[in-house]
């Protein structure tokens, strides 16, 4: 494998994981136009658009958030191509009429196609884990909660009013129920594949 | 559930396992396929909890931050569509149609509802350059006849983009056109940072010059980078 060299426009990237404004809106200016474009010229609207490029706003901002978002291709391409992509999954949800993804491959290269591979499963990873966790019960929500928030478990205990060990094994607990969802649905996912 | 398996992958991963649990327990994975998978998965999504939790108020922030900053974008390119009852048609038509007995000589834009020359400032302190002195001040006063001469003065010994701006805007100023156009025209062709300002310096000229068709055609290949591109927007639109 070549060494990735990090493109210059991982400012952006790094704007959005500090909420920097002014990164925020120069992104809307340069390269949201071009989305609402695409979005209107296949069948959206300009709200279908806005949400589109907040979703993936969102999604940039959690994996960068999570350290594993490195731009090894321009931001221009990688950011049009996810919210693309995005909204034809969009309508492919919402019409029965099948729809085909061109890709214009021939535009973009590798890495931003690898890139936006990663992005995307990012993407899965973090919707199944979200609703995986709504399934839980409040109580492992609130325990789940405060363990990741305020580190010490003795603290947790405290707060909850309850002994150490009892949290130490509902924590365990907690996740290991989290686990199993998405194991199952990791297996499920891996049998229809095959 | 296998209760017992978490518990343990939780002790592994906190430390808490003496040597020999630790050694079993490594044994046990190293000949479970499927509960490696599993371990994979718990460290996951330990991550994701940790992720979850750590940024949540950084990430409501950043929401919010985004959604106002979106709804400015979208709202500012396109004016939300409000619902009008048809007696507020009636009315609204009316204003219209007295507006336009009013102002129907004044339909195209003009050059100067955009002539804002900017303030100069190319003398640095501890310039002793009379010409450079004296041009600057005579800009900013807006005698720029005055100005026009002393910048041909600077250029024949300092040819630099920002004073070629500055000349140019000058003699836009005094509608010598032609002249106006070629210093535009030069810093287009070039890479300074004048180039954006000159395209749309370039455009006034027409404006002034009351060559609507061309000046849309070059406001049109200004980049959104432009400082003042709202001026641009507007301008467009005021033409259309």
């Amino acid at each position: 494998m070549s060494p990735t060299k990090i493109h210059p426009d991982q400012m952006y990237i790094e704007g959005l994981a500090t909420n920097d404004s002014a990164i925020i809106q120069t992104i809307y200016k340069k390269f949201v136009p071009k989305v609402v474009m695409f979005v209107m010229n296949n069948s959206g609207d300009k709200e279908h658009a806005q949400d589109i490029v907040q979703e993936v706003m969102i999604l940039l901002f959690n994996q960068s958030k999570a350290n594993t978002l490195q731009l090894t291709c321009p931001f221009d391409a990688y950011f049009f191509l996810l919210c693309k992509r995005k909204w034809l999954n969009e309508l492919k949800k919402t019409s029965n009429k099948g729809v085909t993804i061109n890709e214009d491959a021939v535009s973009i290269n590798e890495s931003a196609l690898e890139l936006i591979g990663h992005t995307e499963e990012f993407d899965e990873k973090q919707q199944l884990f979200d609703t995986m966790f709504q399934k839980l019960g409040d109580k492992c929500q609130e325990l789940l909660k405060l363990s990741f928030t305020i580190k010490s478990m003795e603290e947790v205990a405290e707060k909850l009013n309850v002994t150490y060990g009892y949290v130490r094994k509902k924590k365990s607990l907690c996740v290991g129920q989290l686990t199993q969802w998405i194991q199952e649905a990791k297996n499920f996912k891996s049998l229809k594949n095959n | 559930m296998n209760e017992e398996r978490y518990i343990l992958f939780d002790q592994y991963l906190q430390g808490e396992m003496t040597v020999e649990e630790k050694n079993s327990f490594e044994k046990q994975l190293s000949e479970d396929h499927e509960m490696v998978s599993e371990f994979e998965t718990f460290k996951e999504v330990q991550v994701q909890l940790k992720n979850k939790f750590e940024h949540e108020d950084e990430r409501e922030v950043f929401k919010a931050n985004l959604t106002s900053i979106s709804d400015k974008h979208f709202n500012a390119s396109k004016p939300k569509v409000v619902l009008m009852r048809p007696w507020y048609y009636a009315a609204a038509a009316s204003i219209i149609i007295l507006c336009g007995l009013f102002f129907f000589d004044y339909n195209n834009p003009t050059f100067d509802d955009y002539n804002n020359p900017e303030t100069a400032s190319f003398v640095e302190r501890g310039d002793s350059d009379t010409n450079l002195i004296q041009a600057q001040a005579a800009f900013n006063d807006g005698k720029y006849d005055v100005a026009i001469p002393l910048f041909e003065a600077i250029l024949k010994v300092n040819n630099t983009a920002e004073i070629q701006y500055f000349y140019g805007v000058s003699l836009l100023e005094e509608s010598k056109y032609p002249k106006a156009e070629i210093v535009f025209n030069e810093l287009i062709a070039g890479t300074s940072v004048y180039k954006e300002k000159a395209k749309w310096s370039l455009a006034l000229s027409k404006l002034k010059q009351k060559k609507y068709k061309q000046c849309k055609e070059i406001l049109q290949t200004i980049s959104q980078d432009y400082e003042n591109y709202d001026d641009v927007e507007q301008l467009l639109d005021e033409l259309d």
